[in-house]
């Protein structure tokens, strides 16, 4: 499995990029992650041999650090065992059955921290929707109105690095609750002066596929609220509305008056199929939060890291 | 031979890196970087350290990952924020597991391989 092919990389650059080469294919925020650590690593090490040239201390490099055939290999390996850990930790509670009961799995939901964090994302997306969309537009107004002034183009930078910035801890969150691997470092910005960086970082197009994210955060916000919030306050209701009204018929005071769905009067009878409509309604919004997460972790990663 | 030498060596540090640096972190006080860790192995023999230093980072990264290593990102005016690991006690407590099954895999396999030298 050795890829040391002819080329032997002579700058940071040249690494980086066989780097990426041997790790086509493999999961972008990964790739981001392997760029990141050893730029930082090469950097560091030109660092300290200060006054050997470029070329010398990359063929030295080659030798401690390892070719990028090899690095790429042992981030393949590692990210492999990893997935597999967490594999087995998020299968272990239901592969434990053996019968194949619909109704356990249909509840088994319950169980899953993974739902209830999606529902938590549902309702936190309002926030962090407004948020995200309240800083896109106002940078970008504010950079379009300032680009007249001298301070317009660095107010544009610190947004976009902002902007860039918020990517990564919203990356992070998204990871947390979909198990969708996002990068969990900063993209290497590429050599040369700052310039050269700032320029890098405005022809990116991922810059600005973050700030399409952000602006779109808040519609989605708003629909995931909602329809987190409904499903909640509705199954809640039934189930509280069922229990009161059977509570009620057997002596205990618990309600105000009597509760009405519609135009009829909630009776005992009916207060059954409306605690168990109102249980599965929860039950659904939980594995309904669930999908909504994993589309949404498909979506962020779309926009939030570039392939 | 030398790629099957190679091949051998990378087969046996897939689970002794991990070792290796729970055991650097639990030695020193201190918050250490990846870049400090891996020239803490060159060093330790004399510049040719069994693991290739970029092997480390994804394997830091996975530890980190299981809660045995905390870490802290500090900005450098050298080049790229610094990312800082240090041991948790949960770390410790698996480092020490590790060590007993390394003691004791040693003590086998020594018994079939032997050593040659008395």
């Amino acid at each position: 499995m050795t890829r040391d092919d002819a080329s032997i990389p002579r700058s940071i650059n040249d690494y980086l990029a066989q780097l990426r080469g041997a790790l086509d294919g493999a999961d972008p925020a990964m790739i981001q992650d392997a760029l990141s650590d050893a730029e930082t690593h090469l950097r560091a090490e030109c660092a300290a041999r200060l006054g050997e040239s470029e070329e010398s201390i990359l063929a030295a490099i080659i030798g401690s650090y390892g070719s990028p055939g090899d690095v790429a290999d042992a981030y393949r390996q590692t990210e492999k065992t990893v997935q597999a850990a967490f594999a087995t930790q998020s299968i272990r509670p239901t592969a434990s059955r053996t019968t194949p009961n619909i109704l356990r799995q249909f509840f088994s939901v319950y169980r899953d921290a993974r739902a209830w964090m999606s529902l938590f994302f549902m309702l936190l997306s309002l926030v962090t929707g407004i948020f995200y969309f309240t800083f896109a537009v106002l940078g970008l107004t504010l950079s379009l109105g300032l680009a007249i002034l001298i301070i317009g183009l660095p107010f544009l930078i610190g947004f976009i690095g902002i902007a860039r910035a918020l990517a990564l801890a919203e990356g992070r969150l998204v990871e947390t609750v979909t198990g969708e691997r996002m990068p969990r470092r900063a993209r290497p910005s590429e050599t040369g002066g700052l310039l050269a960086r700032i320029g890098t970082m405005l022809r990116d197009r991922r810059s600005w596929t973050t700030l399409a994210y952000q602006l779109l955060m808040l519609p989605l916000g708003v629909l995931y609220f909602s329809i987190a919030i409904t499903l909640t306050a509705f199954g809640a209701g039934l189930v509280g509305a069922g229990a009161g009204t059977i509570l009620q018929s057997l002596g205990l005071d618990v309600l105000p008056g009597t509760v009405s769905l519609g135009t009829s009067e909630l009776t005992p009878w009916l207060a059954l199929p409306a605690i168990v409509t109102g249980v599965l309604m929860l039950t659904a919004l939980l594995h309904l939060a669930r999908k909504v997460a994993r589309i949404h972790g498909i979506f962020a990663k779309n926009l939030l890291v570039s392939t | 031979m030398d790629d099957i030498a190679r091949k051998f060596q990378r087969d046996l540090n897939v689970g002794l890196v991990a070792l290796v640096l729970l055991g650097i972190l639990a030695e020193t006080s201190d918050d250490l970087y990846g870049y400090e860790i891996a020239k803490r192995l060159h060093q330790a023999r004399d510049g040719e350290a069994l693991f290739k230093e970029g092997t480390i980072y994804p394997v830091l990264r996975s530890l980190a990952a299981a809660g045995w290593l905390s870490s802290r990102i500090v900005p450098s005016y050298s080049g790229p924020p610094r990312r800082y690991y240090r041991i948790t006690d949960e770390g410790r407590a698996v480092l020490e597991q590790w060590r007993g099954i390394w003691r004791d895999t040693r003590d086998f396999v020594d018994q079939f391989t032997g050593d040659p030298s008395p």
